[in-house]
């Protein structure tokens, strides 16, 4: 895994992403592309436009102009949950559960329905039940399953959140800063589960401060510079970048 | 694989996290052996209440006390259909009073102009209000929060001055009169009918309430009311499921105004289109607990007696709206979550603790993850809770490496 051979299969791909707010060019002509079946980790400085430029791609925002395919189709400007459906999960910064609902009620959420019938039908379906529940022992908080999710820890909200994620069975899976604010020993434990979860044919892409993480998680990093990609490659050939180097040190 | 070295130590942790935990049933089943108790109180609690319910007007000593029984109900009926809106999705509208009145004055126009029968006319004012509250509701739910109320109040408004401008066809404030549907009965007989017909209606709402609340729709629309962006972020298509709550509480709410103008008879825009109306469902569902089933009902008993109380007691001065205004300020300084909420955790207080977070911390499970997997590993499998293992099988230490084979039921 240390040559970045162009991607065979495509996932998220965005051609010229531009999003201003007023006169904050926060991307600008962002052409980026991710590569499926790999750990991809966006960096970059605070402010570099990482965080509105998972928005613009997850239909949060909408981009002011640019296209973002996912699998060769066109996503832009879609609503997020039509997005969520064709199979990209994400996570946010500020780690956002549902406070007043059970950790299993915040994991049934993210099950997802069409028909007018199974939606009037009981939440609380068995198949569906022992899905969040085994998700719930995955990531080790199973025992906290009737706990309404404002009581948990912070570390335990995000454990939580990616269960969430994990729920919706989606084949790219975004984390937004999933090591902020979370102890040593549970950054571990998430960066284990990146991995698992990518060996099984996960993609991901992560937005991470974190570079002890993104250097021993990614296969592919992408680093942002006002708006807009400035390099790419391997985590050691992007470690050895002078224009990477630039950007984090002003030097 | 360079990138496997730093986190080697970690991944063997994790892989222990994730392996199934034995007694992960028992945590489960702690709770669930507290519910049949709860369940039997719940029962009672609604024999009782039903009982009380079909007894009031025998028991009722006058007719003023039946018809003020009726304006409860009717309240509880607003308030209820307010809380198909409020209590799952969280957008408070005070404006839900143009529905009732729409419902008002929807029978009541029906009856008198086309001379439908009575309950066609209402029924059919229901329908109409569902259609109307579609296009509002489509544009009134593109904005959120303080927005969303002050857009709430702008349509009530809109109707209020146009019935009352358009008197030749609504009577403007002379008021409507609407045909009575039963007009052969006595005041009494008619009340008590009435009664009824209001309570069955309150019966239907709890009961969609009460289905929607355990349904996978309830779910998604509970998901909006905790948090919208991250509900859309996980696949819930949150305008369309708050468009059918909305379209479902005003149709409910509508429905509540046609009965009350079959009942009462005599419409006037000041009273139907009214914000004071607006405002009582919400002050009714919030003192109650607008998560709660009974939460609007119980508030629409508690505001709704008060409020005919101090009607009778200082008759026409605005002292009712001042016993109205102190009470909202207790509930949102003391039991902002409404009372039925302050009272369960009262009642938790002296009960046996939820399952405490920190009775184990994350450390601690780790720790005992760690125990378990220094026994065979083998038995882990075996366990009765195999629901969960089969997942845990993939955490080995070797976590990159164990191929993608083991795909998923993707």
């Amino acid at each position: 895994m240390t040559t970045t051979a162009p991607p065979t299969t495509r996932n998220l791909e965005t051609v010229g992403l531009t999003k201003s707010f007023g006169g904050v060019h926060a991307v600008r002509d962002a052409t980026v592309t991710f590569h499926h079946g790999k750990i991809n980790a966006l960096i970059g400085p605070n402010g570099s436009g990482k965080t509105t430029f998972f928005n613009c791609v997850t239909g949060m925002i909408k981009p002011d102009s640019g296209t973002v395919t996912f699998r060769g189709e066109d996503i832009t400007r879609r609503a997020p949950h039509k997005i969520a459906r064709a199979g990209i999960g994400r996570s946010f910064q500020l780690c956002r559960v549902f406070p007043r609902m059970t950790v299993l009620e915040n994991m049934l959420v993210a099950v997802r329905r069409t028909k007018v019938r199974e939606l009037l039908a009981g939440a609380r379906n068995p198949e569906e039940i022992d899905k969040a529940r085994a998700l719930l022992v995955r990531v080790g908080i199973d025992h906290l399953e009737n706990v309404e999710a404002r009581n948990l820890s912070y570390g335990q909200q995000k454990l939580l959140e990616l269960a969430g994620v994990l729920m919706g069975d989606p084949d790219t899976i975004m984390l937004d800063e999933p090591a902020g604010g979370v102890n040593p020993a549970l950054i571990g434990r998430i960066g284990t589960l990146v991995q698992e979860l990518n060996a099984e044919g996960k993609t991901f892409l992560v937005v991470e401060h974190n570079m002890d993480m993104v250097m021993s998680l990614s296969h592919h990093v992408i680093v942002f510079d006002r708006g807009r990609p400035i390099a790419e490659g391997t985590p050691a050939v992007v470690q050895a970048d002078p224009r990477v180097l630039e950007a984090y040190l002003g030097v | 694989m360079p990138n496997a070295s730093d986190t080697r130590p970690a991944s063997g942790r994790g892989a222990a996290a994730a392996r199934a935990v034995p007694d992960a049933a028992g945590a489960v089943a702690a709770p669930a052996a507290r519910r049949p108790w709860g369940r039997v109180v719940r029962l009672a609690a609604l024999v009782v209440l039903a009982v009380l319910v079909l007894a009031f007007p025998t028991m009722a000593p006058n007719a003023y006390i039946l018809s003020a029984g009726i304006v409860v109900l009717s309240y509880a009926c607003t308030a209820t259909a307010w809380n198909f809106m409020g209590g799952f999705t969280g957008y408070v509208s005070l404006g839900h009073a143009a529905f009732f009145g729409l419902g008002a004055y929807g029978t009541g126009l029906l009856i008198r102009d086309l001379g439908l029968p009575s309950f066609v006319a209402w029924l059919t004012a229901g329908a109409i209000v569902l259609l109307v509250t579609i296009p509002v509701g489509i544009a009134a739910l593109r904005v959120r929060g303080a927005s969303f109320v002050i857009v709430s109040i702008a349509f009530v408004l809109i109707l209020l001055l146009v019935f009352q401008a358009w008197g030749t066809f609504t009577g403007g404030s002379d008021g409507l009169v609407v045909p009575r549907p039963f007009p052969d009965m006595l005041r009494p007989e008619h009340h008590r009918t009435f009664f009824y017909l209001f309570a069955a209606l309150l019966v239907v709402m709890l009961v969609a309430w009460w289905a929607i609340d355990r349904s996978r729709f309830g779910t998604g629309l509970k998901a909006v009311r905790e948090d919208e962006d991250k509900a859309q972020a996980l696949g819930v298509p949150t305008r369309n499921y708050k468009l059918v709550a909305y379209v479902v509480s005003a149709t409910f709410t509508g429905l509540a105004g046609g009965m009350y103008a079959l009942w009462f008879g005599d419409l006037d825009p000041i009273f139907q289109f009214s914000i004071m109306l607006g405002a009582y469902m919400v002050l009714m569902a919030l003192l109650g607990g607008v998560r709660h089933l009974f939460g609007p009902l119980l508030g629409a008993v508690i505001v709704g007696s008060g409020l005919e109380y101090f009607k009778l007691e200082f008759g026409d001065t605005q002292f009712h709206l001042v016993a109205t205004a102190l009470l909202l300020g207790i509930v949102v300084l003391f039991m902002p979550d409404g009372i039925i909420p302050a009272v369960q955790s009262l009642v938790k207080r002296f009960g046996p603790q939820d399952s405490s977070i920190r009775e184990m911390t994350a450390a601690e499970l780790l720790e005992r993850n760690r125990a378990a997997a220094a026994e065979p590993a083998a038995e882990a499998p075996a366990e009765p809770s195999a629901a969960v293992v089969p997942q845990g099988r993939h955490a080995g230490d070797e976590p990159v490496a164990e191929g993608t084979g083991e795909e998923k039921d993707r």
